[in-house]
């Protein structure tokens, strides 16, 4: 497997000038040089019209932390009129190792008919949803949104207990009671596609 | 104690692994001659609470000397030399760490000294950065920690616990013998000085000669640390 790769590296070893290559990943610039920032093996990308590109290949899995636009799986920890509590499990594919806190605001719920929303009528405790990462927020939580189609829960259990089954844009069916439930639900055919 | 002025060519044991703790993000052992340190590095992971927003990373550092590692029992909970060190590994370690990558994150390290047979705080540092370089976090340079020693004329590096606390028994007893304690962590291939602490008495002209020898030290032990890296890539690359 490591044929084909580079030479080992190690956080702080000069890989080349910026006049010859551009910086990729887990490298920085520095005075002009590019330097390594992972432990990793120096990787040579050829772009057409463009200088080649220096990147590290590591054997870890990277450091992922939820960043503005980046789309994450959280659940619904407490629903309250303005906002819902709610815990960051995965990024994109990646799970993460440790949660983080996030925070659903009532504006940002849904695109259109914001001052409509009515929080109990889009999330429940325990809810599994996909949503965007919109800003840092606060120290203690992200600010997510769920406002695009393709955005919203994709898990909920009844109050009988049973997982449930879209069945709206706003509506869950439980299979075994046959009740209806209102949720935010994500536009299933957005996300089983990807 | 050693007699004259000396710089050994290596240590007599110099040990440097990674991945010593299993569940931590990265992690390093070190050994240098009896001094055994272990090192864990957890994050970037969520800000403790009540702090403000910080749109860096923060460095966070625990030092803790394990009850048995030192001449007299060290107790559970941290005293004050412990928590200096920890501030000044935390001082060592910000400059190093690519804190705008981590924003409104934490990365914590925690240190445990299992041996002290001096040189303690040259090798937290280095032990810290090897297990951040472990950890997959992105850092600028590997920094490498070390201590020396100056009794009177005598300048002792790597100090051993005797060393570190002993005193040049000097018959005469107008004459003033300094001691001092100094450590130094330096970024090898960047050249630069992250940390630098001087503790007792030093002249200038000593000053300037011991910081040369310490710096000597470091980039003695930089071909230890390189080869534990790469060995370590190579060791999960496979394993991938």
């Amino acid at each position: 497997m490591a044929a084909e790769v580079g030479n080992p590296v190690i956080p702080g070893q000069r890989l080349g000038s910026i006049d010859q290559f551009s910086a990729g990943l887990g490298t920085y610039v520095r005075q002009r040089h590019i330097y390594a920032s992972l432990v990793g093996y120096k990787d040579i990308i050829s772009q057409a019209g463009q200088l080649p590109k220096i990147q590290i290949k590591t054997g870890n899995v990277s450091c992922n932390l939820p960043t503005i636009g980046k789309v994450v799986t959280a659940k619904v920890l407490n629903v309250n009129p303005r906002f819902c509590r709610v815990l960051i499990i995965c990024i994109g594919t990646t799970p993460l190792k440790e949660p983080f806190k996030g925070t659903i605001r009532k504006e940002d719920i849904r695109a259109t008919e914001k001052d409509k929303v009515d929080m109990y009528n889009c999330f429940k405790p325990g809810d599994a949803v996909l949503a965007e990462v919109i800003s840092l927020g606060d120290p203690r939580s992200y600010y997510l949104s769920t406002a695009k189609n393709e955005l919203g829960v994709i898990f909920a259990k009844s109050t009988a207990g049973h997982p449930m089954v879209p069945i709206s844009w706003t509506e869950m069916q439980c299979p075994h009671t046959e009740k209806i439930e209102l949720r935010k639900v994500a536009g299933i055919k957005y996300w089983t596609d990807s | 104690m050693r007699k004259d002025y000396q710089l050994p060519k290596f240590y007599d044991r110099l040990v440097c692994r990674t991945g010593a703790v299993s569940q931590a993000v990265g992690s390093a052992y070190i050994e240098l001659r009896n001094t055994k340190i272990i090192c864990a590095v957890y994050g970037p992971r969520e800000v403790a609470k009540k702090q403000e927003f910080n749109i860096q990373a923060t460095v966070a550092c625990e030092l803790k000397f394990a009850t048995f590692s030192c001449r007299r029992r060290r107790r559970h909970i941290q005293d004050s030399q412990e928590k200096e060190y920890s501030q000044i590994i935390v001082q060592a370690l910000q400059p190093v760490v690519r804190l705008d990558k981590y924003p409104k994150s934490q990365i914590d390290i925690f240190i445990t000294v299992l041996q002290n047979d001096g040189s303690v705080l040259g090798g937290a540092i280095t032990a810290a950065s090897v297990a951040l370089a472990d950890s997959g976090i992105e850092i600028f340079d590997v920094a490498i920690g070390c201590c020396l020693r100056q009794i009177g004329d005598l300048s002792l590096i790597d100090p051993t616990y005797l060393e570190e606390e002993g005193r040049l028994n000097n018959e005469e007893e107008d004459e003033i013998v300094t001691n001092a304690n100094v450590t130094i962590a330096l970024l090898p291939s960047l050249n630069q000085v992250s940390a630098l602490i001087m503790n007792g008495e030093l002249d200038v002209d000593s000053t300037q000669r011991i910081i040369k020898d310490c710096l000597e030290g470091c980039i003695r032990i930089y071909p230890v640390v390189r080869e534990c890296l790469t060995k370590s890539l190579e060791e999960k690359m496979s394993r991938n």
